[in-house]
This record gives structure tokens, C-alpha cells and sequence, in this order.
């Protein structure tokens, strides 16, 4: 390579680096490092130069899916148990007897004409439970899925360290928190959309403060399923 | 020294495993370098979706290619800052592809109160002067990047730190395209002889 040429290398590598050599001849040149030692030696010197600068960026603390949706593409598979909202699958099949513990009275209220009648859920001891506890909660939904009142009718017995947190369980996928809620009394949650992509509504047992992750880490006492 | 979280010893270490395919390896170099690729790209592509998206291409790079990390001429963190920054710049031109077929979902209320606040408002301050006047502080460079005019200054934290290109600097700058191009060149030139100078003395 001649001087004129290992100008224009190293010039390159430098754009390159920086990030102002765009478009095509970025491509063009990212399609000749393979084949040239040289010109990747440029690059990894600029790289090595241009380095500190990163320096001046604060760090930012990416969300945890990010790490979850990851490790699906980097292993094709989640490498944690199927967490408990996929498990509470079976729900649909103890639609007999069991079902008393899940009354969901929406499909009634729906066919009753006043349309602004409010949705009900009530939420029974979650059968899938570790160990069941009685628990159970009625949440009572405008018909505009942007209220919320829970009340307790049998709430577990809590530490002074435990809270109850409320879920919205989407048909797949995780639950999104709604907040901590009371076990002694009704709870009001607004949000802009509490019904869409809602499956089920359910309330775990978390460390004071709630859930630290951002989704349910102990154990699930009461679940309803929602059905419109 | 220069990173924070780990020093780069133990992040070679980790690379060396990741090259083995040591699951637990990446998982750990995920946890120690993710904060400070995350935000590289975040100025980059300042699209939180599209920017998650490029962080995961980063890592399934680094999984895929650490076993040739070679780490007598490369340091794990510039080696991995730039995988995460080519993935950010090739972003940017998939999303000027794709601004027509996704204009139609902009402002539909379907996230509703998932929308995460932090997710859409740019981070206030900050400029990309203020970033490099930054780095030269931490990383000890303030005579080189004191050795660069005020608009050489300003160019190249622009193409670094926002990813812009050529053309899209001379119309941040309102400049003749030409002027920008021969500012970047002798800032270039002169961070060369300066940083070149200066590594070769920490090495």
C-alpha cells in the first residue's frame, strides 16, 4: 500500500469509527476489513483512540425483559420454569365444581341492558398455590376499564413486612403490576386501560415496598379470570 | 480505571469464556457492561424499542464472535463499544426505512398506561458538547480535545455522540457540507497525533 492509499485507509477507518462514513461506502468498506489486515488494524487503532469518548455517557440500566427476550434468541428457550401465570393455565379446565372459586359475573352484567353497568371479578384462593391460603377479592370495574375497586373478603394474614400486590395477567406474556393493595380495606386503582389485554386479575404476597422486579416474586393468593 | 463496573482484566476473562460459549459468562458480562452499551446506543438511536433491539443484536454479536476477541490488541470494553455502536448506526438506517410502514401505529393508544414516561421523553440537558467536555475530564484527554476549535469540538461529538452523518452534522451546524467534512478531517488529524500519543503512554 502506498502512502496515498494508506492515507486514505486510515481516513476511512477514522469515519468509519466516528461514525460519519454512512450509506454504501460504509457497507463497501465493512466488505473489505475480511480481506484486509491492514485496514482492520486502522480501524481497531481508531477504535482504541476514539475510546475515551464513551467516557462522557452516563450509563443507563437497561429494562429486564431486554435480558429475558435475550436469552430466548441467544438459547432458544426460557431457561427459568414456566412461570406461575403460565401454569394458572389450567384454570380453564376446573370450569366445574371449582369454578365456584372463580365466579366471574361480567358475562351476566353484560346482558343486563343498563350499559354502564360496572364489571365484577371476583378473585378465589389461587388453587394452584404452593400452600392455599383463603384469599379472595372482588374487584369491581367501570365500564370503561379505567377504574378499579378491590376489596378484600377473606385477606391473608400478612407480616409487617408483607403487602399484597395487585396484577393484571394478559392472556400470554407477563403480568402487569397495578399497584399495592390494601388487605384491609377497598382499594381504588385508575389507570388508562385496565381491561385491555387482560385475561385475569391476580394479587400476590410481596416484601413491603412490592414486588422488587417487577413481577410477582411471592407467591400468588388469589386469581379471577376475566371474561367479556 | 475507565469503566466503571469491572475492571478489564475480568472483562477478558468473561470474553474468553463467552468464547467457549459459557452461558453463565455472558450473562455476568451482560450485567457488567450492559448500562454502558445501553446509553452508547440511546444516543445513538434514541428510540427506546428500536435501542433495546440493538442492545440484544450487541450481545448475540459478542456471543457469537467472542471467541475471536483477541485480547492483546483489542480492550473488551472498545471491542464491545464498537460492535454496539456499528449495531446502533445500522439501526438508524433500518428506522428511516421503516418510518413509513410505522407512522400508522404512532399515537395509538393500545400501550395505554404502560407507557413508561422515561420511555418517549428524550433526557433533558445533556448535549453532546457536554459529553465530550466530560470524557476529556474522566479520561484525563482535555489537552486533545482542548487542541480542537470550537466547531471541530462541536462535529465530532455530534457524529459520535448522536451517530450523525456528514450531511446531517452541516445542517445541525447550518454549515456548507464541504466546511463540516474538511473540520471533521483536521479534528481527526489532530485527536490522531494527540490520543495516539496519549494511549501509547498509558500502554
Amino acid at each position: 500500500m502506498d502512502y496515498g492509499r494508506r492515507e486514505l485507509a486510515d481516513r476511512l477507518a477514522a469515519e468509519y469509527v466516528l461514525g460519519t462514513l454512512r450509506g454504501p461506502a460504509r457497507r463497501r468498506f465493512e466488505s473489505l476489513l475480511g480481506g484486509h489486515p491492514a485496514l482492520r488494524a486502522a480501524v481497531v487503532s481508531w477504535q482504541q483512540r476514539l475510546e475515551p469518548l464513551a467516557a462522557g455517557i452516563e450509563p443507563v440500566q437497561p429494562p429486564d425483559r431486554v435480558w429475558r427476550q435475550l436469552q430466548g434468541r441467544l438459547f432458544g428457550e426460557a431457561p427459568q420454569p414456566a412461570p406461575w401465570w403460565r401454569r394458572v393455565g389450567p384454570w380453564r379446565a376446573f370450569s366445574g365444581v371449582a369454578l365456584s372459586a372463580v365466579l366471574v359475573l361480567g358475562v351476566l352484567v353484560q346482558q343486563v341492558p343498563p350499559p354502564q353497568a360496572p364489571l365484577v371479578v371476583v378473585l378465589g384462593a389461587n388453587p394452584d398455590a404452593a400452600q392455599p391460603v383463603p384469599a379472595r377479592f372482588v374487584a369491581s370495574l367501570s365500564p370503561d376499564g379505567r377504574a378499579l375497586v378491590l376489596r378484600p373478603i377473606d385477606a391473608p394474614a400478612l407480616s409487617a413486612q408483607q403487602v399484597l400486590e395487585l396484577w393484571a395477567v394478559p392472556p400470554s406474556g407477563a403480568p402487569r403490576s397495578l399497584g399495592l393493595v390494601r388487605a384491609d380495606g377497598a382499594t381504588t386503582v385508575l389507570r388508562a386501560q385496565l381491561l385491555s389485554d387482560t385475561a385475569a386479575f391476580a394479587v400476590s404476597v410481596e416484601p413491603s415496598g412490592g414486588s422488587p422486579t417487577g413481577a410477582p416474586t411471592g407467591p400468588i393468593v388469589s386469581v379471577g379470570q376475566l371474561q367479556i | 480505571m475507565p469503566h466503571d463496573a469491572r475492571p478489564q482484566a475480568d472483562l477478558a476473562a468473561l470474553l474468553a469464556r463467552v468464547g467457549l460459549g459459557d452461558r453463565s459468562a455472558i450473562a455476568a458480562l451482560y450485567q457488567a457492561t450492559s448500562p454502558n452499551l445501553f446509553a452508547a446506543i440511546l444516543r445513538i438511536n434514541p428510540r427506546r424499542d428500536l435501542a433495546e433491539d440493538v442492545l440484544q443484536e450487541t450481545f448475540i454479536n459478542v456471543w457469537r464472535n467472542a471467541g475471536s476477541f483477541d485480547a492483546a490488541r483489542s480492550q473488551p470494553m472498545t471491542w464491545l463499544t464498537s460492535i454496539a455502536r456499528n449495531s446502533a448506526i445500522d439501526s438508524l438506517r433500518r428506522a428511516s426505512a421503516r418510518i413509513q410502514t410505522v407512522s400508522t401505529h404512532v399515537g395509538s393508544a393500545e400501550d395505554g398506561d404502560e407507557v413508561d414516561l422515561s420511555d418517549t421523553v428524550e433526557s433533558p440537558g445533556e448535549g453532546p458538547l457536554q459529553l465530550l467536555q466530560r470524557a476529556a475530564e474522566k479520561r484525563d484527554i482535555e489537552h486533545c480535545v482542548g487542541k480542537l476549535s470550537a466547531e471541530q469540538q462541536q462535529c465530532v461529538a455530534l457524529a459520535y455522540y448522536q451517530g450523525l452523518s456528514h450531511g446531517e452534522v452541516a445542517s445541525h451546524l447550518a454549515q456548507p457540507l464541504g466546511t463540516v467534512k474538511s473540520w471533521l478531517r483536521r479534528a481527526l488529524l489532530a485527536l490522531k497525533d494527540c490520543l495516539g500519543h496519549a494511549a501509547g503512554v498509558k500502554a
